[in-house]
């Protein structure tokens, strides 16, 4: 297990380097005007950035304000009771709400727990790998639809929050089975 | 239904801050009105006259605990006292870390200069160099309603350096991309990888470069390489619009691609995770995987599935020919 992190992490050591050599290289060899299409395409950058900043300013502050609230300790109460009863400890309950609403949120979090119950604590093994396990959902639909401006989001939030949801209940169950 | 998550978000925070805000002001949080003891510890040898005088506040924790009703953290807190119209006003030094709910008395206080004061009145004399006073600080009173306007002003500011942040990366991929399309990579991918991924994108034509860069940009998420998985997503989502005769809608592969993405399909895991748990993070790989693994499972099904519903089904872009439905 050891060994294969290694071999991942100098994988993703190489293909960084291995892409942006190799891609013009190829397109060299392929006979293509490398240096022009680049510019072309980088070009698009700006624009695609600036699409972008609407639906961000929208998701950020609306979700900045919800933990500004103090909304997060009413809903761990409010979730406490069910949740308990199902061996979810209580401490972890706020990271699984906070984890597809803020990526730096859900950090300061984590960073949190491990101060205060330590590395090697089970609460701290499964708040880690509910933050491992998923991605910010709100932000990664920001970005991504706001880069082609697509306002109806259709199915695609309730999707990516029940993949969430089963990241967060699974992370507790599967930490405590191969850890606990 | 972002719409209604969204407002709710927004009624939820103004509602729970109000909650809270009444709350604090049934329970007198911060003793608004009600002087503050404090005891004063004064260089010896000091002038009397003189305007600005540094002080330490010795700061009680069992008598500031009783003061608020709630356990305080005491200590030695750096301070002044300045002269002031009639009487002596006591101000908290600018850094110095207050203990709760004093930190936030001095974030309401005063915002631009950030620091504690207030007028103080003086009780006793202990000894020559240490005095008890009675210090009455401005009323604190709307901190969550304060707390989420704030909130809400900064994280705007925030979004915009956020994205505008990214200018360089996208630009960098973007521009890498078109190479790779250029020159036939992109095809190559599609071809290669086609068999397996077709399946879950059925509306992509055979042989078409989106399914290629969604590939890329699902490759760079598993290998941890955020900084590119993002553009490359972007892109995917770019050739997945030109497919899409509904421009402001989300097509079914689109969101089928942003579901596979925020369950972030990874082995090696974030570099943040990997920063912040040290050495543990080799035990946590496994349990990493295997919910990460089983989410994108469910993420994948949770798409289908919906995709089913009859509002969603109706109001897929592909299903109805452009402009026969109004969207």
């Amino acid at each position: 297990m050891e060994s294969l992190r290694q071999v991942l992490d100098l994988l993703a050591v190489f293909v960084i380097p291995a892409i942006i050599i190799g891609f013009p290289l190829y397109g060299l060899f392929r006979r293509v005007p490398v240096y022009e299409e680049f510019v072309s395409g980088a070009r698009e950058g700006f624009q695609v950035a600036v699409n972008i900043i609407p639906y961000l300013v929208a998701i950020l502050f609306a979700v900045g304000m919800f933990r500004a609230s103090g909304a997060m300790d009413f809903m761990v109460e409010g979730l406490r009771p069910i949740l308990t009863p199902l061996g979810v400890p209580p401490e972890v309950i706020p990271m699984a709400i906070t984890r597809p609403l803020t990526g730096s949120g859900s950090a300061g979090l984590l960073l949190d727990l491990i101060g205060r119950y330590g590395e090697d604590s089970l609460i701290v093994k499964i708040a880690a790998t509910m933050y491992g396990s998923s991605e910010t959902t709100f932000y990664v639909v920001a970005v991504y639809f706001g880069a082609i401006n697509i306002r109806k989001t259709r199915h695609a939030v309730p999707a990516g929050l029940i993949a969430d949801a089963s990241a967060a209940i699974m992370s507790v169950y599967v930490v405590k089975w191969l850890l606990g | 239904m972002l719409n209604y998550i969204w407002a709710g978000l927004i009624a939820l925070s103004f509602l729970f801050a109000l909650v809270n805000d009444v709350r604090d002001l049934g329970r007198d949080t911060y003793r608004n009105g009600t002087a503050l003891p404090v005891t004063l510890a004064i260089p010896s040898g000091y002038d009397p006259s003189a305007r600005r005088l540094a002080v330490t506040v010795r700061a009680d924790s069992a008598a500031w605990s009783a003061h608020f009703g709630k356990p305080v953290a005491g200590g030695a807190l750096a301070g002044e006292l300045i002269q002031a119209g009639g009487g002596r006003e006591l101000r908290f030094a600018k850094d110095v870390s207050l203990p709760e709910p004093l930190a936030t008395a001095r974030s309401m206080t005063s915002e631009r200069d950030n620091d504690l004061r207030g007028p103080a009145a003086f009780t006793a004399s202990t000894s020559d160099t240490l005095l008890e006073a009675a210090v009455t600080l401005a009323p604190v009173r709307f901190v969550k309603l304060v707390a989420i306007t704030r909130a809400a002003l900064d994280l705007a500011k925030t979004a915009v350096t956020l994205a505008l942040g990214l200018v360089g990366v996208i630009a960098l991929w973007l521009g890498m991309l078109r190479i790779a399309e250029k020159s036939g990579l992109i095809n190559i991918i599609v071809r290669v990888a086609e068999p397996v991924f077709r399946p879950l994108f059925p509306e992509i034509p055979k042989g078409h470069p989106a399914l290629g860069l969604i590939i890329l940009n699902l490759s760079a998420n598993v290998l941890g390489l955020g900084n590119a998985a993002t553009p490359m997503g972007i892109k995917a989502m770019e050739s997945l619009q030109e497919l899409n005769p509904r421009k402001d809608t989300a097509t079914n592969s689109m969101v089928m691609l942003l579901a596979m993405n925020t369950a972030s399909v990874q082995v090696v895991p974030p570099v943040l995770l990997v920063a912040l748990m040290g050495l543990q993070i080799n035990r946590l790989f496994f349990p990493i995987l295997i919910c990460t693994a089983l989410s994108l499972v469910v993420g994948i099904l949770a798409a289908r599935w919906l995709a089913k519903f009859r509002g969603y089904r109706d109001s897929d872009p592909m299903r109805a020919p452009a402009g026969a439905v109004e969207g």
